[in-house]
Formats: structure tokens, sequence, C-alpha cells
């Protein structure tokens, strides 16, 4: 199948995934976060908010998607392709319960769309179902996933960028120092959601990170 | 587009498996099944929704997705239904385009009236009267207030909350289209039966 999808061949390598937190004002942490990404360092971000409606979702995309953002910035919601598509946003993050990747392509064609995946199994899965890239974790020990047992390691982050083709983000207790283990494990890019939760240093934090990939 | 007056739409109960409870109110003569289940997965929801706009094309009945638009495409519904906490109307009629169908959830007579400016193609109004259905905090509209919407639009009207075969007859004299339903047909001992008898007590609200 081919697709034209030019921003899907050259992916950002951070993705900053939002906190689900409130910010000043009754708005959200990500409005604030947004505000602190670095100019020349492109990022992808998605909008990963389980606690809001649909239409306060909607309202935070379109005004995440029309706020000033430094030019490269790929923006993703989780799983909702209508929202994606009504506050144009570039793509849809699907979570392994999510539609499958072909059933959103036969929505719009267009759209980026990353998968989580938990096993090289769905990797290949979702790689045939068409996704754009792959985020794989917990790499490393987080609070929020330790309800859900042990992190999966460096090894099978290996095991699972050597199952598949497509671009992997490792993803969980991720930090600019152990970013560089996971790229050498095969990791196309790093995710996270507290690393990048302070405005303060989130520029900083990136630029750390990109030295990860760039040394 | 919209079935032909009086309506019966029956709304998927989450205690229930939701293909099933279709089948059951299609074979009792439903004209709209809502797919409504705000807990199940993307995948879970649109593997129902498949098997629900199958049934409905082979009875000639609308199928409807409540709030997830993106399931509604995927699956090829004919229209979604959408509550005051959805995603707003307008952008909805965008991404569904002129042909397919959307409903929108109200309570009062002027949010009837701005749910079919929006582009709405019906209106569900309620609820009606108290019901278990689903978590309320406001008190029922009763009757009186649906006959108020129906006046003030010209969009058709699907009567929602706490109706039972008793009452049904009562929303059509009031100038509803339809009603729509949920522990009526689901929780009932024969839900096609139950369908059944729902159109036929509208029907004689129609004379």
């Amino acid at each position: 199948m081919e697709h034209n999808r030019p921003h899907a061949r050259h992916l950002p390598r951070i993705l900053v995934i939002s906190s689900g937190k409130g910010g000043v004002n009754n708005s959200t942490l990500l409005h604030e976060q947004i505000k602190h990404l670095p100019p020349a360092l492109p990022c992808m971000v998605q909008i990963r908010e389980k606690h809001l409606s649909a239409r306060a979702l909607h309202a935070l995309a379109l005004a995440i998607s029309s706020a000033k953002l430094p030019k490269g910035t790929l923006l993703l919601i989780n799983e909702r392709i209508d929202i994606a598509l009504s506050a144009g946003l570039h793509g849809v993050h699907l979570p392994e319960n999510a539609m499958p990747p072909d059933a959103i392509r036969a929505v719009s064609s267009e759209m980026l769309i990353g998968c989580s995946v938990h096993s090289p199994l769905s990797a290949r899965r979702a790689e045939k179902a068409d996704a754009d890239y792959l985020l794989f974790g917990p790499v490393y020990d987080t609070p929020s996933k330790r309800p859900f047992g042990n992190p999966q390691g460096l090894e099978k982050l290996a095991e699972l960028c050597a199952a598949t083709a497509l671009p992997v983000f490792a993803v969980g207790g991720i930090t600019p120092q152990n970013a560089g283990p996971c790229v050498e494990a095969g990791a196309y890019g790093i995710a996270a959601i507290s690393l990048f939760m302070n405005p303060e240093t989130l520029s900083a934090t990136i630029e750390q990170c990109y030295r990860t990939f760039c040394p | 587009m919209i079935p032909s007056t009086p309506f019966l739409c029956v709304v998927t109960d989450e205690a229930f498996n939701p293909v099933t409870l279709a089948e059951k109110a299609l074979e009792g003569g439903a004209t709209m099944i809502q797919l409504r289940h705000k807990s199940a997965s993307g995948s879970q929801l649109l593997f129902w929704a498949l098997e629900i706009v199958r049934l409905c094309r082979l009875h000639d009945a609308l199928s409807i997705i409540n709030d997830r638009i993106d399931i509604a495409l995927a699956s090829n519904a004919d229209g979604v239904h959408l509550g005051q906490l959805d995603m707003p109307a307008r952008a909805a009629r965008k991404l569904l385009g002129p042909s397919r169908i959307l409903g929108i959830s109200t309570s009062s007579p002027a949010e009837a009236l701005q749910a079919e400016e929006d582009g709405a193609n019906y209106i569900g109004f309620g609820h009606i009267f108290p019901t278990s259905s689903k978590e309320r905090n406001s008190a029922p509209v009763g009757a009186e207030t649906l006959a108020a919407a129906a006046r003030l639009v010209t969009i058709p009207i699907v009567a929602i909350g706490g109706i039972a075969i008793s009452s049904a007859n009562q929303m059509i004299s009031c100038g509803a289209s339809g009603i729509a339903v949920i522990s009526a047909v689901s929780r009932a001992e024969n839900p096609a039966e139950a369908a059944a008898c729902l159109l036929e007590a509208m029907r004689r609200g129609e004379q």
C-alpha cells in the first residue's frame, strides 16, 4: 500500500507524552510544556489525557494545534482519529487495545500512526497493519507501571527492535543518562511523561536527550 | 433516511453483549440501534460496531455509534449520537459529511434548537422520566417540556429516559417521532417482544 506521508520518513527522536496533570488557570500542564519546547529541536507531542471528555479533548487539541510550536513539531493524540482530523493534528497513538492501524488508515490514509507494543509478536502485527512507529516499554523501572510487573529491560528492547523495521521509541523510566543504552539496543528514539513534566527544565532536558542521538 | 414515525431506537446496555441485544431488538422491529459502551476498548467497540452495522443492514434499520465518531467512520455505521460532553455538533458534521446521521442529546428546548442549528438530523430529548439506566444529576424534564421542544424544532425528536410500554404512546402524542430505550428492552424477559410492544404502543399514540 502506498501512502503519501512525508512526515513519517524523518520522525523526531523525542516523544513528549502529556501527563494528564493540570496547569495554571484550569489549563493542562501540556499548555505550559509546549511553550518551553526547544525551538530548533523538533519533538513529537502526544496528547494523552485519559480523564477528559471528548469535548474537552477536542478543545485541548484545537488549542495545542493552533499554538505557536517549533517548526517540525508533530502532534498526536491517543486513539481518537476523529479528534485528530477535526483539530488538524498529524496523527494518533494507539494503545494495544485500540482500533488497529489499518482500520484507522481506512478512515484517513495520511495519518501518522504509532502503536504501543509489548512483544515482538505485537510489533510484527502492528507493522503488518501499517503502523508508522512503535512505542515499547517500560524499559526501566517507573512508578506508574509498577502495578503491571517488572520493567521489560534493555534485552527485550533489543529483541523487539530486531523484530521490526519500524522505528521504535523506548519508554518507561527514561532519563538523559540512561537513554544511550536504549539507542545502542536499537531504539530510534525515546519517549517519556515525567522526564518532561517540569516546563522550566524541559528545553534543557530535551537538548540533553538529543545529545544521546548526535554525540 | 431517518426511519418513518414512530420509530424505536434501542440503546445497548453495558451489562449485556450489545450484539446479542441488537439482534433481539431488531427481531422485535427496532428501527435504530445505538451502540453505547463507555468503558469498552477501541478494538472491542470496532468489533461490536461492525457486527451491529451488518445486522442493521439486514433488518433495514439504522446503526448509530455513541460518542465515538472514529468508530462510526471505521465501521461505516449510519451515524453517531453525541451528548453535550462529546465532540461539538458542528465539528462532528464536518467529519461525517452531509449524508451520515448526526443525533444530539438535549434536555431543554434551547439545546434542541441549538442542535438543529448545528446540523443534527434528529434530537434525543430527555430524560423524560426518572431512570436508573444512566447516572443523572438533573431532574427529569417531563412530557410538557418534550411537547414544547417538539413545537420548536423541525427535525425528528426522540424521547428518552424511563419510557415504558405504558408511556410510549404519550411521547408520540407530545410530538416525538420516536423513543429511545435501554432497560425497557435490555432488561425485559423477552427483549424482542418488548421492542414489538413498544412499537405497537407508539402506533396507538399516533391515532
